[in-house]
């Protein structure tokens, strides 16, 4: 029997609260997907039995409701009509997904998104650091050796470069290009500049600058205004990040404006200064203000047991600020005065506390992708480096950072009680039995926060649901066999010739509209545009193929009239260099309609910064006076 | 018949765009003009997928060959639009 559409979706938009609940409405080629303001007026139950849904699942902020191939879009249709909505986009209903997001939430996820990838280099380093340094300092021939100088240097190799390896991802992330990204990374380490970690150091200051006094010079590009201190930013992700996003924004803004002839002469140079003066001129002043304010901050808290405490749960944001490494200011200090380091035991617990909360999530994850990154970044993090913790488990799922905070606390806490003590600085954590002088109530520190992080992420933190993942999993599979999908017969071009079907799945667009002046222009032969929903060209008449582009994105088919289609994905694709296309035919062969011809990565060609949109020109359009195009049903 | 030879510097080669724009030039002149790779395949030049088939790259030489009754306007149309924009 065939299916009442109009009763479908009069259903369905009862049952999720009226139109007045709808922020936006999409449908891809199986699933009806919305962007719903009130998720308590929605009845699951309900929708799950009505007649036509087959499922339904909640993703990214998105209720998506499967109605099937071929039915979706009249479900849909008369959706809108119900509604009295417009139609949008997939991309609408994303971006309306994502504003529906806690702001804290858009805040952290591309922190996320950027340390993930680079966390293989930093977990190696994190755990090579922790073991050379306690090695150096058990040991103490050990660190005159060879041996040490070249281990130091390999290990601390991705933590002083940290802010390139970060600028290349971030770069990736925000859609800019990765060697400029680099290169502002790198401007952020020059070798002219102070090394990050000698701010507080005079010493250093002195010989590194020549001059005596142990002030750090400034360069004066506006005169009495924003001065630039010579000081790099190793160690430091967030200013990274915002400078990379900066940068980002800036390339867009300039290819959108430059014309192309300029481009390459314009656009970078441009970028890249741009970006370094916002950088050293402003961002960099309000994060060495910070690190003063943290500085005389942390001085005053540690005063006290309960200005202590409060340390214990700053510490961490101070990493998450890349300000932790001017403790060892405040540690040089306490020692010269008293000869007794009381600051090492907040900052063992704090990152004791990482550690216990980032194995809570190590052990309790049933996805194998977080499991694999926790385990060793807990390992790390119980060495005293927490940076892969801190960014690639507990900040990215967040309530375990909270549940570190806490355990943090009270473990820094007991020890400003106690008042433990370290001999020397520069080790925390399990390296720090090293130097700490009470090593019993050292343990007992360890335990305290260490254990409350690990048994509050325990049994606070859920892993983001399971069910829903394979639900979600489950029909992105549906759509990827777009074989399935794939409707047949649709018509995008007729002609004396004979038809065209449609090549793919989408929505159909004129070739005038195709962001590209010359495809826009009908250069090439006239036809139509296809905002691609699926990832596999077929082939839309029985022919010869005339052309596969080297490349592989773009192919020609020549059929039995003479007729020559072409049909490139995306839009100057071919800069992509075959990255993300596949093709399955070569020249001379003859296919028939149908015949899946090419595949290619949509999200690889939207990362590269392309326009997707499928081109299918009749590039000899102009030797049939009957031609037309535009989707029909056949 | 008028020939001659030119070695392309468009970075992406014959492709879709300057292909295009190829056939466009070649369309205006009544003669037979074809394209031959140095590998010896030929291409019809007022047929673009014909000619994008020939896979022919940045570096790569190619013969023109011309032959008609406006061959020497052709001939020189298409050097000089092959030096512009190929």
């Amino acid at each position: 029997m065939a299916l009442d559409y109009r009763k479908c979706a009069q259903e369905i938009v009862d049952h999720i609260g009226g139109r007045e609940n709808i922020a936006q409405a999409a449908h891809c080629a199986t699933r009806l997907r919305l962007v719903i303001k009130d998720n308590s007026k929605v009845q699951k139950d309900y929708l799950e039995n009505v007649d036509g849904v087959k499922g339904m699942f909640e993703s990214n902020g998105q209720l998506q409701l499967i109605i099937g191939t071929g039915t979706v879009n009249k479900v849909y249709d008369e959706f809108l009509a119900i509604t009295g909505m417009t139609e949008a986009t997939k991309d609408d209903v994303k971006a309306a997904a994502a504003a529906k997001q806690p702001l804290w939430r858009r805040l952290l996820k591309p922190i996320g998104d950027v340390f993930v990838p680079i966390l293989p280099a930093i977990v190696a380093s994190g755990l090579m650091m922790g073991l050379v340094e306690a090695l150096g300092k058990a040991v103490s021939s050990f660190s005159g050796t060879d041996w040490y100088a070249f281990l130091d240097m390999i290990s601390n190799t991705a933590f002083a470069f940290l802010p390139v390896i970060v600028a290349i991802s971030a770069a990736r992330v925000f859609g800019g290009n990765i060697f400029l990204g680099a290169v502002i990374g790198l401007a952020m380490v020059h070798t002219n500049l102070l090394n990050g970690w000698n701010v507080g150091n005079k010493e250093a200051i002195n010989a590194f600058f020549h001059v005596t006094d142990g002030v750090i010079p400034q360069w004066h590009l506006f005169g009495p205004i924003l001065p630039i201190r010579l000081t790099g930013y190793q160690g430091h992700v967030i200013p990274v990040i915002i400078a990379v996003f900066l940068m980002c924004k800036i390339e867009k803004w300039l290819h959108k404006h430059v014309p192309e002839m300029l481009d390459l002469f314009v656009v970078p140079l441009v970028t890249v200064l741009s970006t370094t003066l916002l950088t050293f001129t402003i961002i960099g002043p309000i994060f060495s203000t910070l690190e003063t304010w943290v500085l005389s901050g942390a001085e005053i808290l540690v005063g006290n047991v309960f200005g202590a405490a409060a340390m214990g749960a700053l510490y961490p944001w101070t990493v998450i600020m890349g300000l932790h490494h001017m403790y060892n200011v405040i540690e040089a200090g306490m020692l010269g005065s008293v000869g007794l380091n009381t600051w090492m035991p907040i900052a063992s617990a704090a990152n004791f506390a990482q550690f216990g909360a980032c194995l809570a999530v190590g052990l309790k994850a049933k996805n194998n992708k977080t499991k694999v990154v926790a385990v060793p970044s807990a390992l790390s993090a119980a060495l005293g480096i927490t940076e892969p913790a801190i960014f690639g488990v507990n900040l990215r799922f967040f309530k375990p950072f909270i549940c570190a905070m806490v355990g943090g606390i009270a473990g820094s806490f007991y020890g400003a009680l106690t008042k433990i003590g370290a001999t020397a600085y520069g080790v925390t954590g399990i390296p720090g039995y090293l130097t700490i002088k009470q090593p019993l109530q050292y343990t007992i520190l360890l335990a305290i926060s260490g254990g409350i992080a690990f048994i509050l992420t325990w049994t606070l933190w859920k892993e983001p649901e399971t069910g829903m993942k394979k639900a979600a999993q489950k029909a992105k599979e549906e759509e990827k066999t777009d074989e399935a999908a794939y409707e047949r017969g649709n018509v995008v071009i007729t002609s004396s010739a004979g038809d065209i079907n449609k090549p793919i799945n989408g929505k159909v667009i004129s070739y005038t509209e195709i962001p590209d002046e010359t495809f826009a222009s009908g250069a090439l032969g006239e036809g139509v545009g296809i905002i691609p929903e699926g990832e596999t060209i077929f082939a839309p008449f029985d022919g010869v193929i005339s052309s596969v582009a080297e490349t592989n994105h773009a192919v020609g088919i020549t059929g039995p009239n003479d007729q020559e289609l072409l049909i490139h994905v995306g839009v100057d694709t071919v800069m992509m260099d075959g990255d993300g296309f596949t093709t399955m035919v070569k020249e001379g062969d003859e296919v028939k309609t149908g015949q899946p011809l090419l595949v290619f990565d949509d999200e690889k060609i939207k990362a590269a910064g392309h326009p997707d949109v499928v081109v299918v020109l009749l590039t000899n359009s102009d030797d049939y006076t009957d031609f037309q195009y535009g989707e029909r049903l056949k | 018949m008028k020939e001659f030879k030119y070695t392309i510097t468009d970075p992406v080669g014959i492709h879709a765009r300057p292909a295009g724009l190829l056939v466009k030039e070649v369309k205006k002149f009544a003669s037979r003009i074809q394209i031959v790779s140095k590998d010896g395949k030929a291409a019809d030049g007022k047929k673009l997928l014909a000619l994008m088939g020939l896979g022919i790259r940045q570096g790569d030489e190619v013969t023109v060959t011309v032959e008609g009754d406006d061959e020497a306007d052709a001939a020189a149309a298409i050097e000089k639009f092959l030096k512009e924009n190929l």
